[in-house]
């Protein structure tokens, strides 16, 4: 192509025409923080990491419990907890060998697939998490209202009135999606910003290999 | 020690600063841009400095993580339309023998690659600092026949953009 050897023959004359920077310069520039999406990424994920295994903390349901008398269930939700400790654990171990993959000097594609790696490794941790809130208050739903005393007037009404009942669970239903969508819109303002660029890019480099 | 490592890590950027320039020439419009992504560029440099052995040329090291981290880590703060008016932002001066015809068709050039992707822009620059296949592909991270595939797209589609 005629016209980019021209542009080559351009490229090379002026490739030594820019205004240089000093030493002084570059001493000052390594001192700077970086702005990267590496360091963007792995702020928000320590983050979520973090909220996740404080909200799991703070979650205090011991009243309830010895309220309900039954020890079979008090275990088996212990046996949750420490569950749910140990996949954190392992998310957390996870996420860190991941980080710890990122490199600048690898091949472009490599970078960019380990940085996805990363991210997905605390999407997964995310989306546990709300499948764990899910599959809890289900079961603390049912849990409360099959054996808490409290809620024994709840029980003997629904007995009666089939209506009252299904709007019960409508409403649970209806909370936990707008939970789910509240969450969904959130990470796609999060993230979107954050990674559309390297999407594309990673979508045009594996364009290009097939 | 790490004094030692710092001053010969900066002298060397600085007798191999211009690859950096030129690779913020093509990703950036406008002189704000250019210094950011030069800082972060360089930023990224240092941060690799302690693991790079030496076993390849600091400047082909240089280009490796300058391009990695102009296509993949960069965030532009501003969004800005790439159709620049070259003459704007570029800092050097023109030769003596002055041929208006090729002038314009070099210049007709730069705007056309400033309006291919990132990844399109990186074969272009690849190729322009004559990097041979084999180098793009391994910058890449892809093969070397796709990379050649590519390249040869590029130029259709240059083309197009000249002639539309």
């Amino acid at each position: 192509m005629k016209e980019l050897d021209l542009l080559k023959k351009d490229w090379k004359k002026n490739s030594d025409s820019f205004e240089q920077i000093s030493e002084k310069e570059i001493y000052k520039m390594i001192h700077k923080k970086s702005s990267s999406i590496v360091k963007w990424i792995l702020i928000i994920s320590i983050l979520e990491i973090s909220f996740w295994t404080f909200s799991n903390l703070f979650i205090n349901t011991d009243d309830v419990l010895r309220k309900i008398n039954h020890p079979e269930i008090v275990a088996a939700l212990e046996y949750l907890t420490y569950l749910n400790y140990l996949v954190g654990l392992i998310f957390v171990f996870i996420f860190y060998k991941n980080y710890t993959t990122i490199s600048t000097t690898v091949a472009t594609k490599s970078l960019m697939s380990a940085i996805l790696r990363t991210r997905k490794t605390v999407q997964y941790y995310v989306w546990y998490n709300l499948g764990m809130i899910v599959v809890t208050s289900i079961l603390s739903f049912f849990i409360a209202f099959v054996y808490n005393p409290d809620m024994a007037f709840l029980r003997e009404k629904l007995a009666v009135n089939g209506k009252a009942m299904l709007t019960t669970v409508g409403i649970l239903i209806l909370v936990i999606l707008g939970f789910f969508g509240l969450f969904w819109c959130f990470y796609r303002l999060l993230y979107g910003t954050l990674l559309r660029r390297l999407y594309v890019n990673y979508k045009e480099l594996k364009k290009i290999d097939f | 020690m790490s004094e030692n490592l710092e001053q010969s890590f900066v002298a060397q950027l600085q007798a191999n600063q211009n690859i950096i320039h030129k690779i913020c020439r093509l990703y950036t419009d406008g002189e704000d841009a250019h210094k950011d992504l030069f800082q972060e560029i360089t930023i990224q440099l240092w941060k690799a400095y302690p693991k790079f052995r030496g076993d390849s040329k600091f400047s082909t090291w240089t280009y490796r993580v300058a391009l990695n981290t102009a296509i993949t880590l960069y965030r532009k703060t501003k969004r800005t339309i790439s159709t620049v008016d070259y003459e704007s932002h570029q800092h050097f001066v023109r030769d003596v023998d002055y041929n208006y015809e090729e002038e314009e068709q070099i210049k007709l050039m730069y705007k056309a690659v400033y309006q291919l992707n990132d990844i399109e822009k990186a074969l272009v620059f690849m190729y322009l600092e004559d990097k041979d296949y084999q180098e793009i592909a391994e910058t890449l991270g892809i093969s070397e026949v796709n990379a050649r595939v590519k390249m040869n797209r590029i130029k259709g589609k240059l083309k197009k953009i000249l002639n539309p």
